[in-house]
């Protein structure tokens, strides 16, 4: 359905990656000493764009890139930027990408405690320094019956998680997302109960397909998107890929995730991929790829049977949905 | 029916306005390719919100007369349920065609298996013996008192298209709520306004 408006800018008109992010650190550089001339007080802590200027180099360099979709054509970034559930920005599909600027990734710190040996609260560069990224193409299905192939990058879960030592207690990994109601719109309606939640047996988390994503197309990820670090847990449904994550507890206890409390009938704690299982209201046989006409069969574990259906041996899938 | 007076001319032209504008926007916006990133989904969604405003708009035409008493209101409600069977009659060509590409087996399928399509079928099949006996000469043949009784079916099809959207909705039910306020107000004035006027 995609049809492009002409004219179509010539490759060779295109601002080199390069060019453009010298210019744009020049300009915040003159902006910065001209607040600086007005105003000395208020000159920016320099690590107030930390993240995102690290990131941002990191991701010029060569990552390697591992392509996990069969080769499936990716889903084109102006689609997959534009049609996002994040419900913390509004219901609409649309929404997302128009109230993107409401979430406030900088400065970001992520928390990481319960049953870890070193619990701790760190900065998101502190974070990200210690991390080797990569890029991975995934397929993503949403549980609405639609899905994407979208170029992730990011590392694993296991990375971080190895660093702040489990303990034997740890069984699940619970996730929090940024509560922000004042500037989040969608925080301020009680559509769920706010912050959101999710949650992973650990060895889903620990799972090398399990991956925590700070950027997609080769670029810092968009805010709508999720920015700025989400989960990216291919073989379930999106909603088990929680964005803007703030806080990582692992617990004894399975938790309970915000849209298992909203609708447990629905929403079960392992939300797999499966064609088999529908929805209570609609079917999951089936999916609508984005940019793409028709319907396509949905795969079991979306693809990745391969790799993850031994975590489920012996499981009633119909059971644990 | 010919009262060609000045305020029904244009209450009716409001009818036709109500009816062809949403049209010629939709048709306009899909030219643009601004319906988007799924311009399928857009259509249906589009069409089955407009079809279903024009039915409680046509309902409303009912109590709207009984409290202003003008002619012209009943005048130009077969003009308005038509325009709704119409739209709702696009609706389920667009489900059929852009959400399931005219995959029979699926059609099939989904209406069978789906509580919403079941709704939403149900509450359209109801529609077509409303719409093929709007014609004065049908219904002057048929008699006013069962042409009466039939078009109260009306009543049930908004119920049904009411609860299917329902049903579809995932997380914000405001647009729900309030279509099921209008038509629990809808009945609830039919009910009260018989009662009060017994015939």
């Amino acid at each position: 359905m995609a049809r492009y408006r002409y004219p179509v800018i010539a490759e060779s008109e295109v601002t080199p990656r390069e060019l453009f992010r010298q210019r744009r650190r020049f300009i915040q550089g003159g902006a910065a000493l001209g607040a600086a001339a007005l105003a000395p007080g208020l000159l920016l802590p320099s690590s107030a764009y930390a993240w995102q200027e690290s990131l941002a180099d990191r991701l010029e360099g060569d990552l390697p890139s591992r392509g996990f979709a069969g080769g499936e054509t990716l889903t084109p970034r102006k689609d997959a930027t534009a049609y996002n559930n994040f419900y913390e920005l509004g219901v609409r599909k649309s929404d997302p990408e128009v109230y993107a600027h409401k979430l406030i990734t900088d400065p970001w710190s992520l928390t990481i405690d319960g049953e870890v040996g070193k619990p701790g609260t760190l900065a998101l560069e502190e974070v990200l320094k210690r991390e080797t990224l990569e890029e991975r193409i995934y397929r993503l299905r949403c549980v609405e019956a639609w899905s994407m192939v979208i170029p992730w990058v990011g590392f694993p879960l296991a990375d971080l998680l190895k660093r702040h030592a489990p303990t034997s207690r740890a069984r699940y990994v619970h996730f929090e997302s940024i509560h922000d109601p004042e500037n989040l719109r969608g925080q301020k309606s009680s559509i769920l109960d706010w912050p959101y939640r999710e949650a992973l047996r650990i060895d889903e988390a620990m799972h090398p397909l399990t991956l925590l994503a700070v950027g997609m197309y080769g670029e810092v990820m968009p805010n709508q998107n999720g920015a700025p670090i989400r989960l990216v847990v291919p073989w379930k449904y999106g909603f088990k890929s929680i964005k803007a994550v703030v806080r990582i507890t692992l617990t004894e206890e399975r938790p309970v995730s915000a849209w298992m409390e909203q609708n447990p009938e629905e929403y079960g704690f392992y939300a797999n991929v499966n064609p088999e299982v529908d929805h209570p209201r609609w079917s999951q046989a089936r999916e609508r790829r984005i940019g793409k006409r028709g319907k396509r069969e949905t795969l079991m574990f979306n693809g990745y049977a391969e790799e993850v259906a031994e975590l489920y041996a012996g499981m009633d899938l119909n059971e644990h949905f | 029916m010919s009262i060609a007076n000045g305020p029904v001319l244009m209450f009716r032209l409001l009818v036709l306005a109500s009816g062809l504008l949403p049209a010629l926007w939709l048709a306009w916006r899909w030219g643009q390719d601004d319906l988007g990133v799924v311009p399928e989904e857009a259509v249906v969604h589009l069409t089955g919100r407009t079809g279903l405003v024009l039915l409680l708009a046509t309902i409303a035409f009912s109590p709207a007369f009984r409290l202003t008493g003008w002619v012209g209101i009943m005048i130009a409600r077969r003009q308005m349920g038509l325009w709704a069977f119409a739209w709702l009659c696009a609706h389920a060509l667009a489900w059929m065609g852009l959400e399931q590409y005219w995959a029979w087996e699926w059609i099939w399928h989904d209406m069978r298996d789906l509580p919403y399509v079941r709704y939403g079928v149900v509450g359209f099949v109801l529609l077509v013996p409303l719409a093929l006996t709007s014609f004065r000469r049908v219904r002057q043949a048929m008699g006013e008192r069962a042409w009466h009784w039939l078009h109260r079916l009306v009543y049930v099809s908004a119920a049904l298209a009411a609860t299917h959207l329902w049903i579809l909705t995932r997380a914000d039910y405001r647009l729900p709520m309030l279509v099921v306020a209008v038509v629990a107000a809808l009945i609830l004035f039919r009910l009260v306004d018989a009662a009060l006027h017994r015939r």
